[in-house]
């Protein structure tokens, strides 16, 4: 388990630089990287149906300026390192362990946001160290103070990660005995509602003039379809 | 790769430069790493010093230099795709000002100018736009189950920022000033539109198929999938009020819990 959760924390810290320090190649989607994650654990179709629940959960929520999105990279990426730990530990499968992960990770989430902020409040201090370095005409250590704040990047995304992985490791053992039959009446469908609810949050958000009637043209064109064929 | 290659070289050719190709790649190599500082203050000031860093120490004598990086390292803000574009022009503009041509803004003004309405239109064609698209038609390789579907996205997404960031920044070197003219004759507020509109047209396609599949599969019949709009349309307008998407997934998930153990409950006393 330690290894596995090591192995989670690497995905976690470079996806996570991705998102905003560097590259935005867009590894750091859930889609991506909660498959990279699961596949480095050995078992990537736990990471792609995590990662099709939670890609279009906030898409919406755009990184504009000075906006700090919610952490979408860390929550898919623990609820698979959990689910896939857990699964184990608890000799537990299937789609209800998973759903609890991610009931666990999504509000723990939150708190990446903070991390977020607070990397982005630190960094504030670079600015005075750069200007400092470079009327003492030290480049060099006026370079080093931008790379510095990958570290703060860095290790926003590691506790991110962490706090989501202790949270369900301290609280998925004890409320999966209570839940797993619960679960599995309806898991089928709460699986189908996360990304359809991702979608109605991008059909409110997108600032198009037709997104509705466009949406329920194409919805009920292609519904047809497959009904037909 | 090509794409990078061309992006690179293409527009450079016949040029006069005072700054060489491998500075200039230097320079684009460190626009990978302009957000490596954000921060409240200046957001992608320290970046942009950084990546303009090795042009400038080709430009300026060892004196003069630390006055010039320190304009650089103030408050600066465009998406990280159009940033490419802002420095080559930027590097142009310096060269303009040391081999003696007059330009028509002082450059930080021109800085500034350009950068907030490139954001502007960065985050409405790339996050607004292709990236749900990008996402929509991933997903659909990814509900049926093919582990390429990561693999597609990422290839789906990055060929039009990989343009961005390789051509137009050569393009910003090569044309400096008349850089905006490139940006405003491609129309890419429009083009932003029709991306966001595309991407509506597939996650309808999208969330179609796998209504269809869930009901296909739990032997529902599949006409009720049509009632799935009523609600999806419903959660669009209430998120259009504002309402927090953490807060949308738990109402909508708790509902479904609830129904799910209230059907079991009815399931199992009609067995009795």
């Amino acid at each position: 388990m330690v290894l596995s959760l090591f192995l989670g924390s690497l995905v976690s810290l470079i996806c996570g630089l991705d998102r905003v320090a560097i590259l935005q190649i867009m590894i750091s989607r859930p889609i991506v990287a909660a498959p990279l994650a699961a596949l480095v654990l050995g078992e990537p179709l736990v990471g792609l149906q995590i990662g099709v629940m939670v890609e279009l959960l906030w898409l919406a929520r755009l990184p504009v300026g000075a906006a700090v999105p919610p952490d979408d990279t860390q929550v898919s990426i623990a609820s698979s390192v959990l689910a896939i730990t857990l699964g184990q530990t608890l000799n537990a499968s299937g789609g209800e362990l998973l759903l609890l992960c991610l009931f666990i990770a999504v509000p723990l989430g939150k708190f990446g946001q903070y991390f977020d902020r607070y990397a982005r409040q630190y960094n504030v201090r670079l600015v005075q160290r750069v200007d400092s370095a470079l009327k003492r005409e030290s480049f060099l250590a006026a370079e080093g103070q931008h790379l510095r704040g990958l570290i703060s990047f860095s290790l926003s995304s590691l506790a991110s990660y962490a706090i989501i992985i202790l949270g369900g490791l301290l609280i998925i053992p004890v409320l999966w005995p209570y839940v797993q039959q619960s679960l599995s009446y309806s898991s089928a469908w709460m699986q189908l509602a996360f990304p359809l609810v991702g979608i109605a949050v991008i059909l409110g958000t997108i600032n198009v003039s037709r997104a509705i009637t466009l949406f329920c043209a194409s919805f009920c064109m292609a519904f047809l379809l497959m009904w037909l064929v | 790769m090509c794409l990078l290659l061309y992006g690179l070289f293409i527009d450079v050719v016949g040029v006069e430069m005072k700054v060489s190709w491998q500075t200039r790649l230097h320079i684009w190599f460190r626009l990978l790493l302009l957000q490596a500082s954000w921060n409240f203050e200046t957001l992608q000031g320290l970046g942009f010093f950084y990546a303009l860093l090795p042009g400038m120490r080709k430009l300026y004598s060892k004196e003069k230099l630390p006055e010039v990086c320190l304009k650089y390292t103030g408050y600066f803000n465009t998406h990280v795709y159009f940033a490419p574009l802002v420095a080559g022009a930027v590097l142009r503009l310096e060269e303009d000002r040391i081999s003696g041509t007059a330009a028509e803004v002082e450059i930080d003004d021109f800085k500034q100018m350009v950068a907030a309405p490139y954001a502007a239109i960065g985050d409405a064609f790339f996050w607004g736009g292709l990236r749900p698209l990008a996402a929509g038609i991933a997903l659909f390789l990814a509900v049926k189950g093919i582990l390429w579907a990561p693999l597609v996205f990422v290839l789906l997404y990055n060929i039009v920022p990989i343009w961005f960031r390789t051509a137009f920044f050569s393009r910003g070197y090569r044309q400096g000033l008349k850089s905006v003219e490139f940006i405003q004759r491609h129309k890419l507020p429009d083009l932003a539109i029709h991306t966001k509109e595309a991407a509506v047209v597939v996650l309808g396609g999208l969330s179609a198929f796998m209504v269809f599949s869930q009901l296909t599969q739990h032997q529902v019949p599949s006409w009720l999938g049509m009632l799935t709009l009523i609600p999806m349309v419903m959660l669009g307008l209430v998120a259009r009020k504002g309402f927090s998407t953490l807060l949308l997934v738990i109402i909508t998930v708790s509902s479904i819990f609830l129904i799910g153990l209230f059907w079991a409950d009815v399931v199992h006393l009609i067995a009795f």
